[in-house]
């Protein structure tokens, strides 16, 4: 890609009087000369690596004869029609959109319903709006569905406990109908999150305006916000409906019990078996890349359009509040009752098991037998401890290259005419349409077959690749707007107080962006450190890191340790979480997005 | 008509020692228009949406046409719709899913009485039509300019033929030009139809302009209230008649009292002015002058003239402002007639017109409770 310009703090000396027309191949070499546009041109190179690398080998594996063997390379779309002809494809495919429409259909509806709630009515729930923002940061996917999991395991799980006291009949939950539930309570609050920003970006005179023209609040809710919600909904429900499709740990926990497979676990378990069908892989790959895609693509538009809504709010904006009257009890009851079930229940289950030396529900007489013996063998074992390093070392590592990288891209497409920084912009966000699961076999399959002159299968290295993928996107979130804010004259006025380049952006940008860099370095340590679905396919035993120790353990059957574990991790991801929105908080910078 | 007795809204929130709106009474007469002005956080916004229900009182009462809408002693609460009301927002609040005649129609469809489509349509026309709108009826929302957008919600609010119409700062986000022009068309519509309005504003030209009668207000009360002349020419309080612009103020004392008339001694000479109130020989008062009411001349021709010199002198095309250093005062002086330029150090010698400046007394209270009244002691100019 090129990034020739004619950039604003150092123009490079191209169109002297005196210097006649150069060549393009010398032009090129005069711009390199500049320090700067190396730097810049090697951060583009690295980004566009990140960014294409994964897809492209799942493409190039569908498309290869026999994939990683040593026969001669073939192409072919045999894979293709092998696949997509068998009805066992099919079934997966009904599936997979099942349990993410379902899924995406609940967590929508709650989710933008509570919303609704804490910001149009006066329902006193603006505190649990708070916690909202957090939970989803401080309990990752992997432990929901473990606590979950053990809250209605069949026989002895809590709740079917409780439910069979009641003489009500148990809910199993290795179904579909568990699958959506479970994933629904991890990401309601996501959806809760774009609820309450899409209704503080509409301008509340516009139901005002309706209320004083005569129509009574439900009136006004159907012909007026449900009409002007309709795109932000619709975004949510697509950007629901790719997370649920591309993430491991429900399909696999649950569903594989029940015998239910969606693509996920079906990749999982292809690569699992021996002789590996590579192929098979590469093309649900595929399938599963081309939905994600075509969902973010009309997800974005339709969150585009929302911007209709948003017209003019001027100074005069002030959001106000539908007088629910007594029914804001009832409102409140909602949000109880919400959180019980998808925050208290699961993270009760936890430290509950987590103090028990085997599984047992909740009872009187159970309580003779607590201890703390879990947390210390989680203490004393060196391949937990081994696995929690490995997990910190990697999200730390992870989280710096973010930072610097993503700060690097900001600028260039922010704040440089560099040609084609569109491009690079678009890069920079690939990963967020590339699912964790091809994200995890693409890098996977890369780094098995590139010919490279180093190994990185079997090190922490290969991990932090692909957390550092993951993470950029949401790297550039944090400092785009950051750098955005930072005006042009400040730069150019260190340029003409004869700072060099880099002094300049070192001594102004560094500064002027360090809460934004630190913000976007410890989100980028939350997300490596929660994730599971690139990394099970990328650890082997000495890289193992800690979300896929919880999944291996469990698969073992250790589910004490599994919880003790698990206490640790969300009490270690509360603090950061805490410091989080301590920097956004202090730094007037925008609430987390996700 | 709209009459109001001892309203008051709390803050949300504890540590507030003040209302938002702090008992106001207040009678709007059938087919006035009255405006209430004041500087922002005055409280005038939270009354106009108090009078249309979109915030709950916490005491008094409100009556429209005589209906009460809201009173705390008989615990009655009308809910907003089912006021007989249009509300003109300041972000314009046109639906934009819609287009204008829907977004104009809305109210008959959707109000207790529901008109068949053909003659909400009719009817829809005839207000587009009052603000010459109607070739651009089916117009998408969002394709109409910001002045466009803003006589839409006029229309729309006057389509159901309410007994009061309610304006925010209609004005407040519209460019200049635009602003005047939508300013008289809220005036004439307003007198054609003879409807009861109030007119929220923080802009005193707009007050003057549209006004029947200008009520000002300042932390959550009424400081003083009158016919648009009235509030300019003879402002009866401080903090009037500095938010109406008349920016020189000197203190004296009262040396002689005839009628509204007073003498009084300044530190540089004296001068005759209107008294604001009951004065009587000795009272410390605050002689407010015009800009305009001050002359400038090189020679003192009169032998009353104040001696100062020039500061530094504005150029506003029609006009130019003389800052001048008369003792320990700094007075604006406005001057229309062409004039050789003074500058920086020109002596010169001002002379105030006869019986144009205000005495009004020292400590009149900014509102009819104790509060300080910060924003009447900064210095203006």
């Amino acid at each position: 890609m090129s990034l020739i310009s004619r950039s604003r703090p150092a123009p490079p000396p191209t169109r002297g009087a005196s210097r006649p027309a150069g060549t393009a191949t010398s032009r090129i070499l005069v711009w390199f000369r500049n320090p700067r546009n190396i730097l810049l041109a090697v951060v583009a190179l690295v980004v566009a690596y990140l960014a294409v690398v994964p897809a492209g080998t799942m493409v190039v594996a569908s498309l290869q004869g026999s994939f990683l063997s040593a026969d001669k390379t073939t192409w072919t779309l045999r894979h293709y029609g092998e696949t997509l002809g068998t009805s066992d494809f099919w079934v997966l495919v009904g599936n997979s959109f099942a349990y993410a429409a379902a899924t995406a259909a609940v967590c929508t509806v709650v989710g933008f319903g509570l919303a609704y709630l804490v910001s149009r009515t006066n329902t006193p729930a603006k505190f649990f709006a708070q916690i909202a923002a957090l939970v989803p940061l401080i309990i990752p996917g992997i432990l929901n569905t473990v606590a979950w999991a053990l809250l209605f395991a069949p026989r002895t799980g809590a709740l079917n406990v409780l439910l069979r006291d009641l003489h009500l009949p148990a809910f199993d939950i290795y179904s579909l109908a568990g699958m959506v539930l479970v994933q629904s309570m991890h990401v309601t609050p996501v959806a809760f999150l774009m609820g309450t920003a899409a209704f503080g970006n509409m301008d509340s005179s516009l139901e005002e305006a309706a209320l004083s023209s005569g129509a009574p609040p439900w009136r006004v809710f159907r012909t007026i916000t449900a009409r002007l919600i309709r795109p932000a909904v619709m975004s949510a429900a697509l950007l629901m409906f790719v997370q649920t499709i591309s993430t491991f740990e429900v399909p696999q926990l649950i569903g594989v019990p029940g015998h239910k497979f969606v693509f996920v676990s079906r990749i999982y378990n292809a690569l699992q078996q021996f002789p590996t069908d590579y192929g098979t892989v590469g093309v649900i790959g595929i399938f599963i890349l081309v939905v994600a895609s075509v969902g973010l693509y009309f997800s974005r538009k339709l969150g585009g359009s929302g911007a209709e809504a948003q017209t003019i709010t001027g100074k005069g904006f002030r959001p106000t509040s539908i007088d629910l009257g007594r029914w804001k009890w009832l409102g409140l009851a909602a949000f109880v009752v919400f959180f019980v079930v998808a925050v208290a229940l699961p993270l009760l289950m936890l430290v509950w098991s987590s103090l028990l030396p085997g599984y047992e529900p909740p009872s009187i007489a159970a309580l003779h037998r607590l201890t703390l013996s879990n947390y210390s063998a989680v203490l004393h074992t060196p391949a937990l401890t081994k696995s929690v390093t490995n997990s910190l070392i990697t999200a730390v590592l992870a989280g710096a290259v973010v930072t610097v990288l993503s700060s690097l891209v900001a600028y260039i497409t922010v704040k440089t005419k560099a040609r084609g920084r569109g491009i690079l912009d678009g890069l920079a966000t690939v990963p967020i349409a590339v699912p964790s699961v091809v994200m995890g076999v693409g890098i996977l399959y890369w780094y098995l077959t590139a010919p490279l002159p180093f190994h990185l299968y079997g090190t922490l290295a290969i991990l932090v690749i692909a957390f550092v993928t993951i993470g950029l996107p949401y790297g550039m979130r944090y400092i785009v707007p950051g750098i955005a804010q930072i005006k042009d004259e400040l730069e150019e006025a260190a340029a003409v107080s004869g700072a060099s380049w880099l002094r300049t952006f070192r001594r102004i940008y560094v500064p002027l962006l360090a809460p934004s860099l630190l913000a976007a370095f410890l989100y980028t340590v939350i997300v490596a450190f929660r994730e599971i679905s690139a990394a099970i396919f990328l650890y082997t035993e000495d890289t193992q890191v800690v979300s896929v120790t919880i999944y291996t353990e469990w698969a073992n059957g250790s589910y004490p340790i599994v919880a003790a574990l698990g206490v640790f991790i969300v009490v270690f991801l509360a603090v950061i979480v805490g410091l989080v929105s301590l920097v956004t908080r202090k730094t007037g910078l925008n609430r987390n997005r996700h | 008509m709209i009459e109001i007795r001892g309203l008051i809204k709390r803050f949300d929130g504890k540590a507030v020692t003040r209302n938002a709106v702090d008992n106001i009474d207040l009678t709007v007469p059938e087919g006035q228009l009255v405006t209430l002005l004041g500087p922002s956080g005055c409280g005038k916004t939270t009354t106009l949406r108090l009078i249309a229900g979109l915030e709950r009182p916490d005491a008094g009462e409100i009556r429209i046409g005589g209906k009460v809408v809201y009173s705390s002693d008989d615990n009655v609460y009308v809910g907003v719709h089912q006021r007989p009301i249009g509300v003109v927002f300041q972000s314009y609040a046109v639906w934009p899913h819609m287009t204008a005649i829907q977004n104009v129609m809305f109210p008959l469809r959707s109000g207790q009485k529901k008109l068949p489509v053909p003659e909400a349509r009719a009817k829809a026309m005839e207000a587009l039509d009052l603000v010459g709108l109607a070739d651009l009826a089916d117009r998408p929302a969002p394709a109409l300019s910001g002045g466009q957008q803003q006589r839409i919600s006029l229309a729309r609010a006057l389509t159901r033929e309410p007994e009061v119409l309610l304006l925010d700062e209609p004005l407040s986000n519209l460019d200049k030009g635009l602003r005047d022009r939508v300013r008289d068309e809220i005036r004439a519509v307003q007198q054609r139809l003879g409807i009861t309005t109030v007119f929220v504003t923080h802009d005193q030209d707009e007050a003057l302009a549209v006004s029947d009668e200008v009520i000002l207000m300042e932390y959550g009360q009424i400081v003083e209230r009158g016919p648009a002349q009235q509030i300019y020419a003879r402002p009866r309080s401080e903090f009037t008649a500095r938010f109406m612009g008349i920016s020189n103020s000197m203190p004296g004392t009262v040396t002689a009292c005839s009628d509204d008339l007073v003498d009084i001694t300044l530190p540089h000479g004296t001068l005759r002015c209107v008294a604001a109130g009951d004065l009587v020989e000795g009272h410390q008062v605050n002689v407010f002058i015009r800009p305009e009411s001050l002359s400038l001349s090189r020679k003192d021709t009169t032998g009353l003239g104040w001696k100062g010199t020039v500061e530094f002198s504005i150029y506003h095309g029609d006009c130019w402002d003389y800052h001048v250093r008369v003792g320990d005062t700094l007075l604006r002086s406005r001057i229309y007639k062409e004039k050789v330029g003074l500058s920086h150090g020109d002596p010169v010698f001002v002379s105030p017109d006869q019986e144009t400046a205000i005495a009004i007394p020292v400590g009149t209270p900014a509102a009819n409770a104790g509060t300080p009244p910060l924003a009447g002691t900064a210095t203006a100019g």
